[in-house]
Parts: structure tokens; C-alpha cells; sequence
């Protein structure tokens, strides 16, 4: 079932087609940082977008960071949003649960499929912005500089890079689930996706917002940006495993929900 | 279908019992309550001066609300005050720590170290160093619970001090002390001091104005490690490719000096006596102790100028023929400009009633030559 599911997305022109409008962005902003030269000045822009014309090497990590606020949520909630109310839509679903499958198989099965889409997503977004950063900059061989000022090796800069592809591929797993969650109470897969995107907006919303300072902790987007934490010297853990820790909550009690849901839901399409 | 009914039902009220346990968990360890020990007041003011020397490490976080109206030059120092600073922080003594001010893109790293102190801000790639001066302008070290603690206790007299229970900060028991300033000037109405059962270290800072329920400056740890950091991680070594800088800020704090105009300044102003600092240039007229200070400085007329527009912008500005004055929460400032002589500058923590009363005494001066 789970090969099959995998099978499925990846066999889709949408999705080879989602992945390669993720990476278009990075290569845009790398394209006007060269032909400008005008770097983000201190505390505006995505972070390591203005380290990168020191060395190339970081961007990957600035091309996450283009594609972490709104263009990779978007992709996800497209993805997992049209899971199960895209099969509803399209009147598959019936059959579909019509073979002798268990609709929790099905349902951790479509998981496991948004699953590999955020994590193929990611790390194709991570690897065309480390062919861009070594064709377009200067990247340094030798490793390079910590955001608190330490010399960092190559092997440093490479562990760490890979440990910053991970978390940003389970901090979009929250946004799967919501979508996930949406997917199963609805027939419409733009419905879905539209749910999980209000999530998003009104949690970065709430984060600007000192008012709600109280639940920030606990809003789905407060600790996406922590990737960067991997890179101070020593390295800060604190936020790194709080986000790590919000989306297994939110993923386990969002797909507990889905599931309560989906397993006793009339089919009707 | 009876059955299926029942089963949806089951799993329905499994999930939302799940969620309900886990949003009441926040609130649950929140109420944990704090043991409390029976700490005189003015031992408890001793504890936390004794551990200047503590060696540790943790996360700070500090929120003002004091919206400074300064000139641009000083909008680092206005912004300490009114945003929300993030601190990580390594501390093996007053003169071997480090602070990192962490943002969501970079940080800004202070090393103290013997004799000089580098900074380092990620995001420009420069490492600047500064001779230690004695004088300085305030840094986001200065905010951190420890040093802001030491700093408002070190002159409070044991009839100012109380107890005020206890409370968990950084998940560690803390005992209240509370100081109420004794100066009719002040404009604090009270300073909480949180300080930790078991070493003495304050870890947590509340500045409370006079009329406001919430403190204008509340800064505290999240994390706290008692162990001494290791001396490689407090010291500094600019890296390949950085900006390597000289720190102007000394010049600029002498430079400020030598521009005040000479003037004799009465010993005493709004019921403040005046005070001698190391390091302050002698036209500038300190008052007061403790949280309760006032400065005056004699000033040309180009920063008077410029600081006078900025505190008119303030909504809050009164303007009257002693001049212009302002409060941002506990801080107060005013521009005074007595007929045919130079311009003034006053400013502390103390009422804006105070520094009327201060500035009503400034035209009887005599310039001397």
C-alpha cells in the first residue's frame, strides 16, 4: 500500500512540477544577488542570505530559509491537503476502500507518502542551492564561519547543513498533518489546503504579535527559523528541540484526530 | 452500525481527552509551587552581591516597554530598552564573560575579556575591540538578571528591602526581595528581585514605575547552568575574512565630555545629593543612589537642539517655560534653556516633577570661565 502511494506521487507530473517552482526562487534571488551585488543589510532578508556573498557554501541554507516562510508550507498543504479529499474528489475513494485495504493502512500510507514529498522536497531544494552557491559565488573549500564568529570546517559546515535539512523536513510535517486533518473532514482538496494555510498565516501572525507572546510557545511556525540555532558556536539546542518536540505533539494529536475521523466516516464518493 | 457508532464515539472522546491533557499541561507545571525559605531581607540582599564571581551559563530573555526618545545616534541604547533582547550567556567573572544576542538571523556577541572586550555581529562580519573604559554606554550584558540584579541592589539601604515570597524561575526555586526606592524623587515604585534559593544568583528583575501595574523592564533566565564554562568558550579570536575594528565609543564618550560647558552645579537638586562616578567628565552633575539618579550636563547648543525635536515628537511631551520634558515609563529627560545661557540636559529615574523642581534651581547657576 505504501508503495503504491509512493509510486502514485512520484509518477506525477504535479509534483516534479511543485518541486521545480520551489527551486525557482532561490535561483532568482541568487541571479539578482549576483547582477546587483546588494546583499540584505544586518537583521532584514532571510537568514544567511547576505553571508552568502562571503561564501557560497551557505546556500543551501539561504535558499531553505527563501523557501521556508510560505512557497515549502504551500507545497506541503497542496500535497497532503489533496491526500485523501483528492481521491474523495475524484470519486476514487470508494474504490479505494472498496479492496480488502483498512482504512488506517490507507491512511498511513498517504502519511508516509506526504512524508517522502517533504523530505525529497527539501533536500532537492538544500542540493540545487549547493550547485548555485558553488557556480554563482565563491564558495570556500575550507569550511567557513560560525554565526558566532568560530572558524567551522567543511566537515563541520557539511554535518551540520545535513542536521539543518532534517529539521526543516520535520518542521513541515505539521503543516502535514493539518492538511492531512483538513483532507479527511472534507471532499475538497482546496478546502484541505486552504485550512492549513489559515493555520500558517495566523500563526506567524500571532508570532509578531507581543500580545500573544503567552502562546507563542505553542504556535505551529514559532520555532522554523531555529535551523540557524545548528550553526552558533556552541550549538543552541534549546529552540532546536522545543520545534522538534511541538511538531511531534502537533503531528501525533492532528493524526490521532484524522484518524478518529477517517475511520468512522461515511464514504459517499 | 449501532456498534460503529459507539466505536466513533470512543475514539472521539480518546482524542479530545488527549488534547485537552495536553494543552492543561502547560498550565499544571506552571502552578508548581515554589518552596520558600525564611531569608531575612537584608541577607538576602547579601547572598546575591556575594556572587559576582559565580561561574555559569544559560538563556536570558529581557522585555522593556520605555520608549526612548533619543537622537539617532543613540538608537542601539533606546532599543535595548523598549524590544525584547534574547541572551545566551557564558559568565566566569566580571571580567571573563560572553553574551550572545541571538536573533532570528545572526547574533551579536560581546567577549569580556582582560583589559578589552571584542563584539562580534555576524551579519556584517566585523569584530570590534574596545579598551575597557569605566564609562560606558549601556550593553545587552547590563540587561542580564545577574548583573542588572547587582547593580540595584548594591545601594539599596536594608530599609528599602522586603520579602516578597517565592517564585520558579529557569525551573529553580527563587525567593522575592522587593525594593521600594525611599527618595520622594524616584520615579521606580518598586524593584522585584528574584533570587535563587540555592546560590544567591538573581534570575529574575522587575523595574515597576510609579502608577503601572506591569513593570516597564522585566528581564530573566529560561535556562541556567551552574557549572563554570570553559575559558575557550568566553575567549575571542576574530576569524578568517572578518572586519577587524577599533571601538570609537570610548572617543565618543571623552569627545561628549569635552564638549560640556564648564559649570558649577549645586550639591544638592531635587532633594538628591550629588555623587562622584570614575570616569564621568567633571561638568556632568551626578544625583542620587541606588535606582534613584539624576544627571545633568551642561550641553551645546546643536545636541540641545536635536534633542528637543526629539522629545517634542513625544505625545506625551510637556512644554512649558521651564522647558521641554518627557517620561518614558520610569525615565525621565528634559531640555532646559535658561534666558542668555546655555542649554541643560536632565535626565534619571525620577518624576517629572523632580526634574522641574531640578530645573527650577539651573538659571541661579554662574558660569565660571
Amino acid at each position: 500500500m505504501i508503495v503504491v502511494e509512493l509510486r502514485k506521487m512520484f509518477r506525477r507530473p504535479r509534483t516534479w512540477a511543485t518541486i521545480a517552482v520551489l527551486n525557482a526562487l532561490p535561483l532568482l534571488v541568487a541571479v539578482l544577488l549576483l547582477l546587483t551585488d546588494l546583499a540584505p543589510r544586518a537583521g532584514q532578508g532571510p537568514p544567511f542570505l547576505s553571508a552568502v556573498l562571503r561564501n557560497g557554501a551557505l546556500y543551501p541554507l539561504a535558499a531553505l530559509a527563501i523557501v521556508l516562510p510560505l512557497f515549502l508550507p504551500i507545497a506541503v498543504a497542496v500535497v497532503a491537503g489533496d491526500s485523501i479529499a483528492g481521491e474523495a474528489q475524484a470519486g476514487t475513494l470508494r474504490y479505494l476502500l472498496a479492496r480488502p485495504v483498512g482504512r488506517t493502512r490507507l491512511l498511513v500510507a498517504k502519511l508516509v507518502a506526504v512524508l517522502a514529498f517533504v523530505l525529497v522536497t527539501v533536500v532537492v531544494v538544500a542540493g540545487v542551492g549547493y550547485v548555485i552557491g558553488s557556480t554563482l559565488f565563491d564558495a570556500q573549500p575550507i569550511g567557513g564561519t560560525s554565526v558566532s564568529g568560530t572558524p567551522l570546517t567543511s566537515a563541520d559546515l557539511s554535518g551540520r547543513t545535513l542536521l539543518a535539512i532534517g529539521y526543516v523536513a520535520v518542521s513541515m510535517l505539521g503543516v502535514a498533518a493539518f492538511a492531512l486533518l483538513f483532507s479527511t473532514l472534507t471532499d475538497s482538496p482546496l478546502g484541505a489546503t486552504m485550512g492549513a494555510l489559515a493555520v500558517l498565516v495566523a500563526s506567524s501572525l500571532l508570532f509578531t504579535l507581543d500580545a500573544a507572546s503567552p502562546i507563542a510557545p505553542y504556535l505551529p511556525t514559532r520555532y522554523w527559523l531555529a535551523f540557524v540555532d545548528l550553526f552558533r558556536d556552541p550549538i543552541q539546542w534549546r529552540d532546536i528541540t522545543r520545534g522538534l518536540a511541538l511538531q511531534g505533539l502537533y503531528v501525533g494529536v492532528l493524526l490521532a484526530a484524522a484518524w478518529a475521523n477517517f475511520t468512522t466516516k461515511d464514504i459517499t464518493s | 452500525m449501532r456498534a460503529r457508532g459507539h466505536g466513533a464515539a470512543r475514539r472521539r472522546v480518546t482524542v479530545g481527552a488527549l488534547i485537552a491533557a495536553l494543552l492543561a499541561l502547560p498550565a499544571v507545571i506552571g502552578a508548581l509551587p515554589a518552596s520558600d525559605a525564611a531569608v531575612p531581607a537584608a541577607e538576602l540582599r547579601s547572598r546575591a552581591l556575594a556572587t559576582d564571581s559565580l561561574g555559569f551559563s544559560g538563556y536570558a530573555v529581557s522585555a522593556g516597554s520605555l520608549a526612548l526618545p533619543v537622537t539617532d545616534q543613540l538608537s542601539s541604547v533606546a532599543d535595548l530598552f523598549s524590544n525584547r533582547t534574547s541572551m545566551r550567556v557564558w559568565w566566569r567573572g566580571p571580567a571573563d564573560n560572553r553574551v550572545d544576542v541571538v536573533t532570528p538571523a545572526g547574533e551579536t556577541g560581546t567577549h569580556r575579556g582582560p583589559g578589552a572586550t571584542w563584539t562580534w555581529e555576524y551579519e556584517t562580519a566585523t569584530a570590534t575591540r574596545a579598551a575597557a573604559n569605566p564609562l560606558e554606554l549601556p550593553a545587552p550584558p547590563d540587561l542580564l538578571p545577574s548583573s542588572l540584579g547587582h547593580r540595584l541592589l548594591s545601594e539599596a539601604v536594608d530599609s528599602e528591602l522586603s520579602r516578597i515570597g517565592a517564585r520558579r524561575v529557569a525551573g529553580r526555586d527563587t525567593l522575592g526581595l522587593r525594593l521600594t526606592p525611599a527618595a520622594a524623587a524616584a520615579s521606580v515604585s518598586r524593584v522585584d528581585v528574584w533570587i535563587d534559593a540555592g546560590t544567591g544568583l538573581p534570575l529574575q528583575v522587575e523595574v515597576v514605575e510609579k502608577g503601572a501595574r506591569r513593570p516597564a523592564m522585566d528581564t530573566r533566565f529560561l535556562d541556567l547552568d551552574l557549572a563554570v564554562p570553559a575559558p575557550e568558550t568566553t575567549a575571542f579570536t576574530p576569524p578568517p575574512g572578518a572586519s577587524v575594528r577599533e571601538g570609537r565609543e570610548a572617543e565618543v564618550v571623552l569627545e561628549a565630555g569635552r564638549r560640556v560647558r564648564p559649570v558649577e552645579l549645586p550639591a544638592e537638586l531635587a532633594g538628591l545629593p550629588r555623587r562622584r562616578l570614575d570616569g564621568v567628565p567633571p561638568g556632568i552633575g551626578l544625583y542620587g543612589s541606588g535606582v534613584t539618579l539624576l544627571a545633568v550636563a551642561p550641553v551645546p547648543h546643536d545636541l540641545a537642539d536635536g534633542l528637543r525635536n526629539a522629545l517634542s515628537a513625544s505625545p506625551d511631551a510637556v512644554v512649558d517655560e521651564l522647558g521641554t520634558r518627557v517620561a518614558a515609563g520610569p525615565v525621565a529627560l528634559m531640555i532646559v534653556q535658561p534666558p542668555g545661557r546655555g542649554p541643560y540636559v536632565l535626565t534619571g529615574t525620577v518624576t517629572l516633577d523632580a526634574l522641574a523642581s531640578a530645573a527650577g534651581r539651573l538659571p541661579d547657576l554662574v558660569n565660571t570661565p
